[in-house]
């Protein structure tokens, strides 16, 4: 059967669900917005993630501007955490471009854990909501929209001392659990309500599970059943993000049940594709800070396709710094789609 | 050039103590020294020696440091840069970090300064030792931080029996053999003196 071009969302969309398209998308699961974009519009960073106008605006001239198959929201990793109670550091007095912090997390032990009744109005999450509903206003059926989530260790790991939670997660296992067990319950609803509003992907990123520092026995123990249930749970498609070297947990990663799964630089794909076989989705990350930022004009590309061999698609195996200059972005985006 | 030094290490393994020491040893040695850290409560604050700054380094959801926090560190690496002009950045990630990820992260923009990149230090707790040797819980994290380390500093040597400090000695080197290892001794001091040199690159 032959396949007519299509638009960036069928592109991405039927990607993501297995079904053939023209060519593998370009796009990305996680933050993406640059300088040039945010002057273009006249947005400030720092008030950029509070404002539903503003981000939709940052995410939608991320396609029109530079061509990404895709409008994300929202850009910080501190969304969730902030909703539950963490107190969130968006550095509205400092001149340089700064991604917002948590400075106060808010729990030490599980009774000092408080969802919101009512998710859709804690704190960011509407401003998420109603930047994806303007974004589909703006973008109609052309675009993609996708957002993102923490998983449920990492997220844990904005409301809690990590130090402790790392310790407690190895000497008191099953108060971790009960822990996660909540962090999971926000995470779904989360993307539920994400996906209500209008986004088309979502991916879960669960960074702070990296094979580095967590044994492949206590992802499987502490993480992955947590993985399992939230992935059942939420809409499809959606993609599972782990960083470092997944190998060791690929096949983990890949029952999880999400319909893809990421993976970053540190990682070798083509051994990821022999562990999974033909039909898995593997997004392979591409190191955005090394070839996007650091990256000299006509290298962007060779250093990106690097990442092709046993991948399904090459994303950037995380957040695009904003600060990257736009002509790499474009020889990117070039390079990819070609 | 500022130089960048990180001290690593899992929780209690006597960071924060080692970083004021270090900072206390380097500012004799006429050095200004700026320390980042994961937390803003952790920082060690002595106002004869270093200022406390409001940008901070914050790990998030552990050893991975993902592209925002690499980003937000370059940033505040540039602003020392252009104001407070250190000759030595500490950097103190959380138990959780990866050395290495912290180092390939740590950049700066040519056109403020440039980066030398020092000695990673990985504290190893001698009176723990056969905890994070044999816990598999461990292994993982232990392994990536002291395979990435160029010092592994051996703490609580006096705290622990002979035995124990020759048990964590051999028990590191097993884990990374090019490992230069210095003995720390929290009540005397000793070792400091040594691992400041071999911050700065210099003779005792």
């Amino acid at each position: 059967m032959s396949v007519v071009t299509m638009t960036p969302r069928e592109r991405v969309v039927k990607f993501l669900n297995g079904e053939p398209v023209d060519r593998p998308p370009v796009f990305s699961g996680m933050g993406n917005v640059i300088r040039p974009v945010l002057d273009k519009y006249g947005i400030v960073f720092s008030r950029v993630h509070r404002d539903p106008a503003a981000m939709a605006k940052a995410a939608a001239g991320m396609y029109k501007d530079f061509g990404f198959e895709c409008a994300v929201v929202p850009f910080d990793l501190a969304v969730e955490a902030e909703a539950i109670g963490s107190v969130v550091n968006y550095y509205d007095d400092v001149d340089s471009l700064l991604y917002p912090t948590i400075k106060e997390k808010c729990v030490k032990t599980i009774d000092d854990i408080k969802i919101p009744a009512d998710l859709s109005k804690a704190g960011r999450i509407p401003v998420v909501c109603e930047a994806i509903r303007l974004l589909r206003k703006e973008l109609g059926d052309e675009v993609a929209i996708g957002t993102y989530i923490l998983g449920p260790f990492t997220l844990l790991g904005q409301l809690k001392e990590l130090d402790e939670l790392l310790e407690e997660s190895f000497i008191e296992p099953e108060k971790t659990n009960e822990m996660l067990t909540l962090a999971s319950d926000v995470i779904i609803k989360v993307l539920k309500l994400y996906h209500d509003a209008g986004a088309d992907y979502l991916t879960v990123r669960e960074m702070g599970a990296t094979s580095d520092v967590m044994s492949p026995n206590s992802f499987r123990s502490l993480v992955k059943p947590h993985l399992q249930r939230i992935h059942a749970a939420i809409p499809r498609p959606n993609i599972l993000h782990i960083c470092g070297n997944t190998n060791y947990i690929i096949k983990d990663m890949h029952e999880c049940g999400a319909d893809a799964v990421s993976v970053d630089h540190k990682n070798c794909v083509p051994e990821s594709r022999q562990k999974l076989g033909d039909k898995a989705i593997i997004l392979s990350g591409f190191d955005p800070v090394k070839v996007l930022m650091q990256g000299k004009p006509g290298k962007i590309g060779p250093a990106a396709r690097e990442m092709i061999p046993g991948a399904s698609a090459v994303w950037p195996g995380c957040d695009i710094w904003p600060e990257i200059p736009g002509e790499n972005m474009r020889e990117l985006v070039g390079a990819l789609k070609e | 050039m500022m130089k960048l030094v990180q001290v690593a290490g899992y929780l209690g393994s006597g960071k924060t103590t080692l970083i004021l020491s270090l900072v206390k040893e380097m500012a004799t040695r006429g050095r200004k020294v700026a320390v980042l850290v994961n937390d803003v409560g952790e920082v060690p604050v002595d106002g004869q020696v270093m200022e406390k700054y409001g940008l901070t380094v914050k790990d998030i959801g552990g050893g991975c440091i993902c592209c925002q926090v690499a980003g937000n560190m370059r940033a505040t690496l540039n602003n020392l840069a252009r104001n407070q002009k250190p000759d030595i950045v500490i950097i103190e990630p959380t138990g959780m970090a990866v050395p290495s990820a912290i180092r390939d992260g740590a950049t700066i923009d040519p056109k403020f300064d440039s980066l030398n990149h020092g000695p990673t230090i990985v504290l190893f707790d001698t009176t723990r030792a056969e905890k994070f040797l044999t816990y598999e819980t461990l292994e993982r994290l232990v392994n990536t931080q002291l395979r990435d380390a160029d010092i592994v500093a051996l703490s609580k040597t006096d705290s622990a029996a002979p035995e124990k400090v020759e048990y964590a000695r051999s028990g590191v080197l097993k884990i990374n053999p090019k490992a230069r290892i210095v003995m720390l001794a929290t009540k005397t001091g000793a070792g400091v003196q040594e691992l400041a040199a071999a911050a700065l690159g210099e003779g005792m």
